[in-house]
Order: C-alpha cells, then sequence, then structure tokens
C-alpha cells in the first residue's frame, strides 16, 4: 500500500481523479489512516453533506496479505449524524482486495453540481469514474445483482442504498461479502449519507493481477500467523462460541445479567429473549439449511456470522448479529427471530445502520407511532424508510432526530448516536466508553480487552471501582490501535487471554514492516489516533458537556438491579487525561 | 412451581435428540438441590461436575441475576436461579466472566452475599444453561431429572417433530409404558400441576 488516491467529484468537466505517494500518512491504514486524513484535512465546522466533508476509504496496516483476520475497511469523515470524527468499518471483501491493488486509502473529496449519478471502478489500470444514472435509487441487494452482471463476481463492492442517496442520517456504506452479498456495512455515523452527498452510488474494486502484499519478512510473517490462528482456535470464545453461536450467544448472557435494555430502555430484562437466543438462532438457520459458521470475508478463522433462511429454506439475510437482534427485538418488544431477520434484510437492502434503525423504531414505539411488539408494524416503520416518505426520512434520520421530532424524552443517544445493547447502568463501566468515545455512543469503541497485556498507561486495580476510568481510556486506546491493523476485534479474546497470541499479532505487524513492535507502540498509536480525533472534536465545538449519557441514566433506576449510572461528570472528564 | 410433581415422566432417547431440550434449558428448569452449600459444592458434589471443568468452561455464572466471582463463597438457596455459561465474546462478555480483569465494570451488580440465614435442606432451584453448556451439561441435568409446569411440558411435546418421537425408544409414565412413546400428545395433564422429567440418552 503506497499509494493514495484522491477523487475530486466537484472538480471542473467532472470528477478528476489523482493518485499521490503517501506523504505523511505513511505507514497508517485503517482508522488511522482515516482519522488523521480527516483531522488534518477537513474543516472541523464543514458541513458534513458538502463539499469541505472527505469520505476517507483505508483499509488495514495488515489487510491484503495471507493474515488471518486483516479484511476489516475503514471509512472515515465529519459525521453527519453526530457532527463528530468518524470512523465506521465493516468486514467484507473490499480491504482485501483494495490493499492488494496497492491504495492505503481512497478518499472521496468535494461533492459535483447536478443529479447525476457515479460508479467508480478501481482496478490495476487505475481509477475511472462514470456517470450511470440507471442506478438512481436502487437498493443494495438489486444494485450488486445488476452491477455484477457487468463486472462480474472476482471483485468486491461498496454500495449505498436509496438511504444514502437520500443522505438519511442513518445510512450506512455496504460491502460485499465472499458470496457477493451486500451484508457487511459500514454502519454507524451516517458515513453512506456522505457518499451519497458526493454523488458516489457504487466502488467496484478488481483485483484481478494483483498478488497478495509480500512481507518484508516472509518466513517470520507466515510463523507469527500460524501461531496467531492457533491462538484463535483454542480460545474458547474465538474457537467455539462465535463459530457455534455468533455474536447473539451474549442475549441470554447479558439478560440474565439485567443489562439486557428493553422496551426503549425501561428494563433490564425481556421477557422474549430465550426466542430471540443466539443458541435459538443457530439451531432454527441449521434447521432450515442455513449456517451458523460463515466468514465475511476470505481468510477469517472465527466465522461467527451464517445464513439466515426463511419458513421455505430460501435464503433471507446473513445471520443478525447480537446488536441488531437487540435493536428490533427486546429493544422493541419484539421476540420473533423472522421478525428480525426481516428487519436485518431491509436495514441492508436500504443501506441503513441497524443499531441506529431499531432504536430509532423503539423511539417512535414510545411516541406511540405504533405498539411496542407489533412485528408488522416495525416492519412497515423501515419501509416507510426505504420509500422514502416523510416518515420515512425522519426514521431514517435516526433516533435523536426522531425523539425531537415526535417529543419523546427518553431518546437513548450520545452525541446523537443511538446507544447499543448494553445498558449502562448495570455495566456502569461501559456507559464511560459511551459517554465519553470520540465517535458517538459507541460499544467497539472501548473493546479491545487487552489491556491487561498491553499495560496501557501502567498497572490497574480494576477491583476498585475508580479503576472504570482507567480501564474506558485504556480500552479506547487498545481499540484505536487495532482498528487501524484491518484486524477483526474479536481477536481481542484471544490476545487478552493468550500472551503468546498477543505476541503472534505484534509478530505480524513486525514481519511484514520489517520493524520491531511493541506493545508500547500499539499504545502510541492508539494514542495518535484518540488525540487527533478528540482535537477535530475539540474544534468541531464539542465540549466535556458532550460527554455525558441522557439525563434518563442518572434519575431512572432499571430494574431488576434498581440501578441508576452512577459515575460523576468529573470522573468522566478524566478519561482522555494522559 | 415449587409444588409436588403429579407424575413422574421418563424418556429414553438417542443421543442427537438432545438438541430438543435446549430451549427448556435455557429458558430454565427447576432442579431439587441441596441448598444452603457454596456453589463450588453444589456443582461437585451434588451435580458431579469437576471443579477442573467449572474452572475451565463454566466460566461466566448468574446467581440470582448477579454475576458471581467467587464459587467458593455464593451461596444457593432455595429458589434461586443459577445460569451456567461459557465464555462470552464482547467487552460486556468480559465483564462478566467470573474473577475476570474486567470485572470492576459491572461492579455495582456484581454478587455479594454471605451464608447468614442460608438454611440447609432440599429445595428447588431454576436452573438455566447457556451456549457451549448446553451440550456439555444438558444430558447430566436431565438425567437426573427436572420439573416442569403441566404447560411447558404440553408446549415441548406439542413442539417435537415426528423425528423426535421416531428416536424416542420408551416413555414411561409413572413407571407405565406408553405406547407408542408419541401418544404422549394426546395424554392431558391438570392445568396448575408439576411434572417430573428425566431423559436418559443413548448411541443410535
Amino acid at each position: 500500500m503506497d499509494k493514495i488516491a484522491r477523487i475530486d467529484m466537484g472538480a471542473a468537466g467532472g470528477p478528476k481523479v489523482t493518485v499521490g505517494d503517501l506523504g505523511v500518512y505513511a505507514g497508517l491504514g485503517g482508522r488511522a489512516m482515516t482519522s488523521l486524513v480527516v483531522a488534518a484535512e477537513v474543516h472541523p465546522l464543514a458541513h458534513p453533506l458538502g463539499a469541505e466533508n472527505k469520505l476517507v476509504i483505508s483499509p488495514g496496516m495488515l489487510s491484503g496479505t495471507t493474515g488471518s483476520m486483516t479484511g476489516r475497511l475503514s471509512v472515515g469523515c465529519k459525521s453527519p449524524l453526530t457532527g463528530t470524527i468518524k470512523e465506521s468499518n465493516a468486514g467484507g471483501q473490499a480491504a482485501q482486495v483494495l490493499a492488494r491493488l496497492g491504495y492505503a486509502a481512497v478518499i472521496l473529496e468535494g461533492k459535483p453540481e447536478g443529479d447525476d449519478l457515479y460508479k467508480i471502478v478501481i482496478n490495476k489500470d487505475g481509477i475511472h469514474v462514470t456517470v450511470d444514472n440507471s442506478l438512481k435509487l436502487m437498493d443494495n441487494y438489486p444494485l450488486i445483482e445488476k452491477l455484477r452482471k457487468e463486472y462480474g463476481d472476482k471483485v468486491a463492492y461498496m454500495s449505498i442504498g436509496s438511504a444514502g442517496e437520500r443522505k438519511l442520517l442513518a445510512a450506512s456504506i455496504a460491502c460485499t461479502d465472499p458470496e457477493l452479498r451486500p451484508t457487511r456495512h459500514c454502519g454507524r455515523g451516517g458515513v453512506g449519507a456522505v457518499m451519497g452527498a458526493k454523488r458516489v452510488k457504487a466502488i467496484i474494486i478488481d483485483d484481478a493481477g494483483c498478488k497478495m502484499r509480500p512481507p518484508k519478512d516472509p518466513d517470520a510473517y507466515r510463523d507469527a500467523n500460524r501461531k496467531f490462528v492457533e491462538g484463535l482456535r483454542k480460545h474458547p470464545v474465538t474457537g467455539e462460541g462465535l463459530p457455534a453461536y455468533g455474536t447473539n450467544v451474549l442475549t441470554n448472557v447479558l439478560n440474565e445479567a439485567g443489562g439486557y435494555p428493553s422496551y426503549n430502555f425501561k428494563g433490564g430484562q425481556f421477557a422474549g429473549s430465550n426466542n430471540l437466543s443466539g443458541e435459538t438462532q443457530a439451531a432454527l438457520e441449521i434447521e432450515r439449511g442455513g449456517t451458523a459458521t460463515h466468514g465475511c470475508h476470505r481468510g477469517c478463522v472465527i466465522q461467527c456470522s451464517g445464513v439466515y433462511n426463511d419458513k421455505d429454506g430460501h435464503y433471507l439475510t446473513k445471520q443478525p448479529e447480537y446488536e441488531t437482534v437487540w435493536s428490533h427485538g427486546g429493544h422493541c418488544g419484539i421476540d420473533d427471530l423472522d421478525t428480525v431477520a426481516h428487519l436485518d434484510f431491509l436495514d441492508d437492502n436500504i443501506g441503513v445502520d441497524t443499531i441506529e434503525m431499531g432504536v430509532t423504531i423503539g423511539v417512535a414505539m414510545d411516541a406511540g407511532i405504533i405498539e411496542f411488539g407489533d412485528k408488522a408494524g416495525a416492519i412497515r416503520l423501515v419501509e416507510e424508510v426505504q420509500k422514502g416518505t416523510p416518515l420515512g426520512r425522519v426514521l431514517g434520520s435516526g433516533a435523536a432526530i426522531t425523539g425531537k421530532v415526535f417529543g419523546v424524552e427518553r431518546v437513548p443517544v450520545v452525541k446523537d448516536q443511538a446507544l447499543p445493547a448494553y445498558d449502562p447502568r448495570a455495566v456502569q463501566g461501559i456507559g464511560v466508553t459511551y459517554a465519553t468515545t470520540t465517535q458517538g455512543a459507541d460499544h467497539t469503541a472501548g473493546y479491545a480487552i487487552a489491556t491487561n497485556i498491553l499495560k496501557v498507561g501502567g498497572d490497574v486495580d480494576p477491583l476498585k471501582t475508580e479503576g472504570q476510568i482507567e480501564l474506558s481510556r485504556n480500552l479506547q486506546i487498545a481499540t484505536a490501535a487495532i482498528d487501524s491493523t484491518g484486524m477483526c476485534l474479536f481477536i481481542a479474546f484471544a490476545i487478552m487471554d493468550q500472551p503468546e497470541t498477543f505476541q503472534a499479532l505484534l509478530d505480524m505487524l513486525g514481519s511484514f514492516h520489517g520493524i520491531t513492535m511493541t506493545g508500547d507502540d500499539v499504545v502510541a498509536l492508539g494514542k495518535k489516533v484518540l488525540s487527533a480525533e478528540r482535537d477535530f472534536n475539540t474544534r468541531a465545538g464539542f465540549t466535556k458537556h458532550h460527554d455525558r449519557l441522557p439525563r434518563f441514566f442518572y434519575n431512572e433506576p432499571i430494574a431488576p438491579h434498581n440501578q441508576t449510572f452512577m459515575m460523576k461528570d468529573e470522573e468522566l472528564d478524566e478519561v482522555f487525561n494522559w | 412451581m415449587n409444588k409436588t410433581p403429579a407424575a413422574r415422566l421418563h424418556l429414553s432417547l438417542q443421543a442427537d435428540q438432545l438438541g430438543a431440550f435446549f430451549p427448556l434449558l435455557q429458558k430454565g428448569v427447576e432442579v431439587e438441590a441441596h441448598v444452603g452449600c457454596t456453589l463450588d459444592t453444589l456443582l461437585s458434589q451434588q451435580w458431579g461436575i469437576a471443579p477442573e471443568y467449572a474452572a475451565e468452561r463454566i466460566t461466566t455464572i448468574f446467581l440470582d441475576s448477579r454475576p458471581v466471582d467467587s464459587l467458593a463463597t455464593a451461596v444457593i438457596r432455595a429458589d434461586s436461579v443459577l445460569a451456567l455459561s461459557g465464555a462470552m465474546p464482547g467487552l460486556v462478555g468480559a465483564t462478566m466472566r467470573r474473577g475476570g480483569y474486567y470485572a470492576a465494570m459491572r461492579e455495582g451488580i456484581s454478587y455479594r452475599d454471605t451464608a447468614a440465614n442460608a438454611s440447609d435442606r432440599i429445595a428447588p432451584v431454576r436452573v438455566k444453561l447457556f451456549n457451549l453448556l448446553l451440550p456439555e451439561l444438558g444430558a447430566g441435568f436431565l438425567q437426573r431429572g427436572i420439573t416442569l409446569s403441566a404447560s411447558e411440558l404440553a408446549l415441548f411435546i406439542s413442539g417435537r417433530s415426528d423425528s423426535f418421537w421416531q428416536g424416542c425408544r420408551s416413555a414411561l409414565l409413572d413407571d407405565i409404558p406408553l405406547v407408542p412413546p408419541s401418544s404422549l400428545r394426546t395424554k392431558p395433564f391438570p392445568t396448575d400441576s408439576t411434572i417430573r422429567l428425566s431423559v436418559t440418552f443413548s448411541s443410535p
């Protein structure tokens, strides 16, 4: 990855492509690349849907290699949903293919005049941007089917559905999986709306004629990757739990803990959780001829995804993840997996974030638009988004907008981004991350649970409540670093418990780039990314007062533990004091 | 429930039918236990679960919805709800882990108790099994016996396909054989009664 492509969509005479060297961004990938470019090049007060914003697409530092789990793609911009800097990442094939073509980043800049819609083809011969108005308002599944007829099956596709074209704030960018289904999404923060604002409908990435990226030390890289894979396979989470049940294995556990938000965060448990659990879901998928074990990109050894078929055994959607099953399920009082799967398909097809969409439907239920538990009503509301009706445009703009339009007080957002599936009153520590992350409420912002090995910021006594501030800080630093590698965050379990697996990861990074990589280097990278993101947000007008949870988390105890969120403001303000 | 079972039902099934009970087991079933003891005593001495297995595989435990850190101090009581799980993904999954590094993040809901006022007697306990522990521990609980309400049993029986009954070698209701076993589908049980169900599994 030795070049950066800049595509000025607003250039006089039509989009203009410039390919240059890495310059100050040498050695970066993934979130490090997207955030440092946005922080340096986007005016912090720019309108997110305007010409000044940039959409940065970057494979991870190890993407495009023979290394396992290296297929995450980062997309960054100023978020139209939160107004903050944003990095949203996804699996699928795009990162591997783009990296093999040598691009450390593809940056969409400017904004075209007029109403033309563009597609971008990236291959070994260069980058070609052409008008294709036949794609207008197509949703992702039919869009990809149409593109496949022209570009075939040996490419990767990135695309937006109708939500992105309409610049809805919940809009996502889809990346195709190995079966060329548009199932893996850069979901959070409305990145799809930014792509839509630049009038780019699809990016076709073709690595024909390209080879795997060669490591500086092939033997050492191969050996490190082997040890890394062994570590993933022998760990009970990455080697057994996730392959068997996927992330939805969390439903039963979170519900049992009283940390499963139900009925728009009014309860901490849901009576129908067993009907939604990963165990139930996996059994149903297998019974219907689908699969509960499937990788979202080639080279994945964890295989936490699956294929969800309908009652007749026909493909309906990919295996909905825990957060999706929660947002469209218990959060809305719905305990039917077929309904959730249908909604997951609609979300992927329209191109909206499943967390934002589900949480928004729950807020709409709280507003009385439909009743909690109304399965057909929930589907109807998402179809309103697809049709682009006035109601659909409100809902497609997320929970915060919907709450304001309908006068709902209980709106679970931070920096206008919907909270994921873990109630911060039961798990106070994750509330610290929700409140303080640079991204708006995001469970993956502090996810890289390897801080005990990294010793980020020195040793912490985790058995003290005060340690939660340090834990959240350290988790966010570690996550920012992992997000830059292109590695799937689920590797975190194995590297937390198995020092030799963490060392194997460091050795992969080191042998690939011909350097010696230590835990301190990883920490430094994470801090560098977070510092740039915080600085951007500060210049965009965000203060410590935005690093708070909505007041109802402080005022409304949640059953069964009858707890409120108890972290003090001054404690939250310490998270980024390093 | 907590009432004397009105009937005893024993099923003898092929091993591949175990999965049919997973929905019941994850929702929770009532079992009898000697309460007033610590969880490590309950698991190892009453249920025959090896301490090594408990340490390596039962890494997440909830007692009355509170994550447990120490089996040696948590005390089981009459009518307690005990949920057993393998290691969980995600940051929050890691926080729920027994004695885990991130336990502080859920400190407010962690199990805190002493043995005070824990009476020593036989009493019902509700057990839930999740994820990897379903196939590994499910058969043992079913073999020892579980108590279901009549409605739970009726729902379970009505949901079984023909293949389940083909894999059912025998059914004994209060020690009397039901022939064929699928005739259970038409067997009425008093609506407010409970039934003691035990199941043995054998290779096909």
